[in-house]
């Protein structure tokens, strides 16, 4: 096999070669750069919480502060109406958030992905039924689908998950068809055919790592918007009421007159953790969309 | 009396990246009031940077030293107002691509009208009616009626847009014209009735004229003098006659070997090439059983309008074994439609393709196997490759698609058979590292991988340079004389099908309205069609040649 194996890394050498030049790319703006260490820290500290702090300071029962104290030296940023720790709260916040923020951009990107690349590849009667199908999807008001998932199925992350992944796919869908249009009106799709390449061929050899790049960069837009419909959600009482997310601490703040007391220690943090992390998203998902999208460099 | 135009130790340099890039090196050209001058060259070479200098219309990234003097004035030390006046009273340009030149929302009378408002003639403003008036009477100048000012650039033919470019050139009376590739997307004839169109007007109205092309025969055709620019200088310039029948610089004649005179027993066969060519094996069949036969093919279209287009109407073409066929004829004839329904990329409506024989099934293992057989060379290398595909993995689709084993043994092969020397040295190349006549044989070798008994070219060498374009035709010529492998190349070019083809079929308007060998249908043409597109090569045909001299 060593004639076979040359070839392979010729190939691989390259992908380094292309994978290096795409880091110099997103690695010389510095937004995005700054993006991706903030963001890279939230995850490392999402991941060390259970090691680095106590589980227990959650739970109503064992709290130990008072309620709706402002923040002072024991609790840096106060605590809420049932005597727990804010920091506390906001931080273990994250963990269900990028969960939720992550797994619920796979996806609707990998349904959004499927349903362009076949519109586009196959085109005629498949193409109108997938697009229209498509606008349905786009028309109908989100929240309220996701609502009423979350409504009809058992509550938990997963529902969430599910609810967000099938209502925010549309417009992942439209971008990716325009793509795989672009590509497959190129000569050398022609050039495929010719040579006798079928539907998956064509599909897996040019149209996928054409896409790939714009896909991965839509990703990481997709996770931020994902991050605040999953805070919307758990705002509205329609999350897990179990795990601590940033939405169900802000509708906390709400219900239990929080807000009304002028404790604003317990509604800014959370809703400064959720802008913060979006942007995050935000900064690095338009740094990879000015490397891969040629049109966007100067 | 001073020229009208003078260049003088001409230096452009670009600054790209950290290094300058010598665009047009100490270039010096006179041309007199009413003179005519063809700058010939590769693209690369510099012609254009030259033409564009004139007017100043260079990017900012070009450093330009020397002297421009335009009527005795130096161009590069005129202050803004002045140039701004220069421009188009003085001197225009007929740019290349008349489709792109034109703006797609206005009408064509508006954009010609444009320069004459902006440069209203010894500073009194026309009247709206007055303008008008200047617009139908250009219209009428370069042959298009005075009504077609209405129309909107998607209305008229390539040849009509490059009229209307040409009527905006002449709006200001200037005194230069410069004409940068004004034919290179144009049918043969509609390119001898634009380069006709030109010279009678440069002539009836004294205009200097400076016309660009890579095509030597178009330029001695319009052009009292030809310089020939090589790597951003001035090799050779002499008058066109004596030019064309001696070249000295060995690039000048490169240049002019590369279009050859159809009915030249020189170039027959004999494509320009540093390799000799293999000769013709003795024992040589004729042509025998038909490879392929396409048999009363018809394809059509349903337009935006849904009215029925026949691209193909009722061909029979054959094509048999160690043979090459050129397909000809002027875009919008057919010929691509009737390439791709050969080769299963396009249904027909009727008719069947037979290959060996047999016809060629529509779907599935059948056409598979066929494709295998019958391969397709495309006109673009540049986009006919996968950008991010190596030579290696663009080589290697086919016989991964097909299951062949000893895949890199076979890519190597197919590399040399290309004439991709060592192969070894290309395999991980991307396509942008390769020059276009490289890329062209990677597609070809791409093709071959698969060992094929034909090759479809579809107009193989239209976008590579006069220099390339004869070292891919021998390589079609030899891979016939070694390997026996059939070819249908289709083309606009008769100098191509004079140079490597055995056969000739003509298409006109979706039928193959002359067929024979090259010598019959080239020399002695029968149909109308073909007759007018041999008088319309601006090289002329051997025989005029020899009338002429």
């Amino acid at each position: 096999m060593t004639t076979a194996e040359t070839p392979r890394q010729i190939a691989w050498k390259r992908r380094r070669d292309g994978l290096a030049r795409s880091w110099q790319g997103f690695a010389g703006q510095k937004p995005a750069l700054i993006g991706l260490i903030l963001l890279g820290a939230t995850v490392v500290l999402a991941l060390l919480l259970p090691l680095i702090s106590d589980e227990s300071g959650l739970d109503v029962t064992k709290a130990t502060g008072g309620p709706l104290r402002p923040p002072s030296a024991d609790y840096w940023l106060g605590t809420d109406n049932y005597g727990r720790s804010v920091l506390l709260m906001t931080m273990w916040g994250s963990r269900i958030s990028l969960l939720v923020g992550f797994s619920a951009a796979l996806l609707s990107v990998v349904i959004g992905t499927l349903i362009g690349i076949t519109a586009a590849h196959f085109g005629g009667w498949v193409s109108a039924t997938l697009l229209r199908f498509t606008d349905f999807f786009l028309v109908l008001p989100s929240l309220i689908l996701a609502i009423a998932l979350s409504a009809v199925l058992p509550k938990g992350v997963g529902t969430i998950i599910l609810a967000i992944g099938l209502t925010a796919w549309p417009s992942t869908a439209r971008l990716v068809r325009a793509q795989t249009l672009t590509i497959e009106s190129r000569p050398y799709i022609e050039r495929a055919h010719a040579l006798g390449g079928g539907h998956l061929h064509v599909i897996g050899k040019h149209v996928l790592p054409g896409v790939m790049p714009l896909v991965l960069a839509n990703t990481t837009l997709v996770v931020g918007n994902a991050v605040i419909a999953d805070a919307t959600l758990s705002f509205l009482g329609v999350g897990d009421p179990n795990s601590v997310t940033w939405g169900l601490v802000l509708e906390n703040a709400l219900n239990n007159g929080a807000i009304s007391a002028g404790a604003w220690w317990n509604v800014l943090p959370p809703g400064i953790a959720i802008v913060l992390v979006v942007l995050m998203f935000t900064l690095v998902g338009r740094g990879l969309e000015t490397v891969f999208n040629p049109r966007l460099k100067k | 009396m001073t020229a009208l135009l003078q260049l003088k130790d001409l230096n452009v340099s670009y600054a790209t990246g950290g290094t300058d890039v010598h665009a047009v090196r100490g270039v010096d050209l006179t041309l007199d009031p009413g003179g005519t001058l063809g700058i010939a060259g590769e693209s690369g070479s510099g012609k254009s940077t030259v033409a564009m200098s004139v007017l100043r219309l260079l990017p900012r990234a070009a450093t330009v030293s020397g002297e421009i003097l335009l009527d005795g004035q130096d161009v590069t030390a005129m202050k803004w107002g002045r140039l701004r006046a220069v421009r188009w009273a003085e001197a225009s340009i007929v740019f290349q691509g008349a489709m792109h030149a034109l703006n797609p929302v206005r009408r064509v009378g508006e954009q010609i009208a444009e320069p004459i408002r902006l440069h209203p003639s010894d500073g009194r403003i026309l009247t709206e009616a007055g303008v008008k008036a200047r617009v139908a009477d250009l219209l009428t100048q370069v042959d298009l009626p005075p009504s077609r000012a209405g129309a909107y650039p998607h209305e008229l033919s390539g040849g009509q847009k490059q009229r209307v470019m040409i009527a905006m050139a002449l709006a200001c009376s200037p005194r230069l014209i410069i004409a940068d590739e004004p034919t290179t997307a144009l049918d043969v004839i509609v390119q001898a009735q634009v380069l006709d169109l030109l010279s009678r007007l440069v002539a009836e109205q004294k205009i200097g004229l400076i016309m660009i092309s890579h095509d030597l025969s178009v330029l001695a055709a319009t052009c009292e003098r030809i310089a020939v620019m090589y790597d951003g200088e001035i090799v050779e310039q002499r008058p066109s006659a004596e030019l064309m029948a001696s070249p000295e610089h060995e690039h000048s004649r490169a240049l002019a070997a590369a279009f050859p005179t159809v009915g030249d027993p020189v170039s027959r066969f004999a494509p320009a090439t540093s390799n000799p060519l293999p000769p013709e094996p003795a024992d040589r069949a004729p042509a025998g059983e038909p490879l392929l036969a396409a048999e009363n093919l018809r394809v059509s279209f349903r337009d935006r309008t849904g009215k029925r287009i026949h691209a193909v109407a009722g061909v029979d073409l054959t094509v048999a074994r160690d043979e090459i066929v050129a397909l000809v004829g002027q875009s919008g004839s057919g010929k691509t439609t009737l390439a791709r329904t050969l080769l299963g990329l396009q249904k027909p409506d009727s008719g069947v393709v037979r290959y060996d024989g047999k016809p060629v099934p529509a779907r599935g293992a059948g056409l598979k196997a066929y494709r295998r057989q019958v391969q397709l060379v495309l006109q673009d290398p540049t986009s006919a490759l996968n950008p991010v595909h190596t030579v290696y993995e663009a080589v290697a689709e086919g016989p991964r698609i097909h299951g062949l084993a000893d895949e890199r043994a076979v890519v190597t092969r197919a590399l040399e058979a290309a004439e991709l020397r060592p192969a070894e040295k290309f395999l991980d190349r991307l396509p942008h590292q390769l020059s276009g006549g490289q890329r062209q044989r990677v597609v070809i070798a791409g093709a071959l991988a698969l060992e094929p008994s034909m090759l479809v070219a579809d107009e193989p060498v239209a976008s590579l340079d006069a220099s390339v374009r004869g070292e891919i035709l021998a390589l079609l010529l030899r891979l016939r004389r070694s390997l026996g492998l059939a070819a249908l190349v289709i083309t606009h070019d008769l100098g191509l099908a004079w140079n490597i083809a055995d056969r000739v079929a003509v298409m006109y308007r979706g039928e193959l309205v002359e067929t024979g060998t090259v010598e019959q249908v080239l020399l002695d043409p029968q149909h109308e069609y073909t007759k007018s597109l041999l008088a319309a090569l601006p090289g002329g045909t051997y025989r005029d040649d020899v009338k002429s001299t």
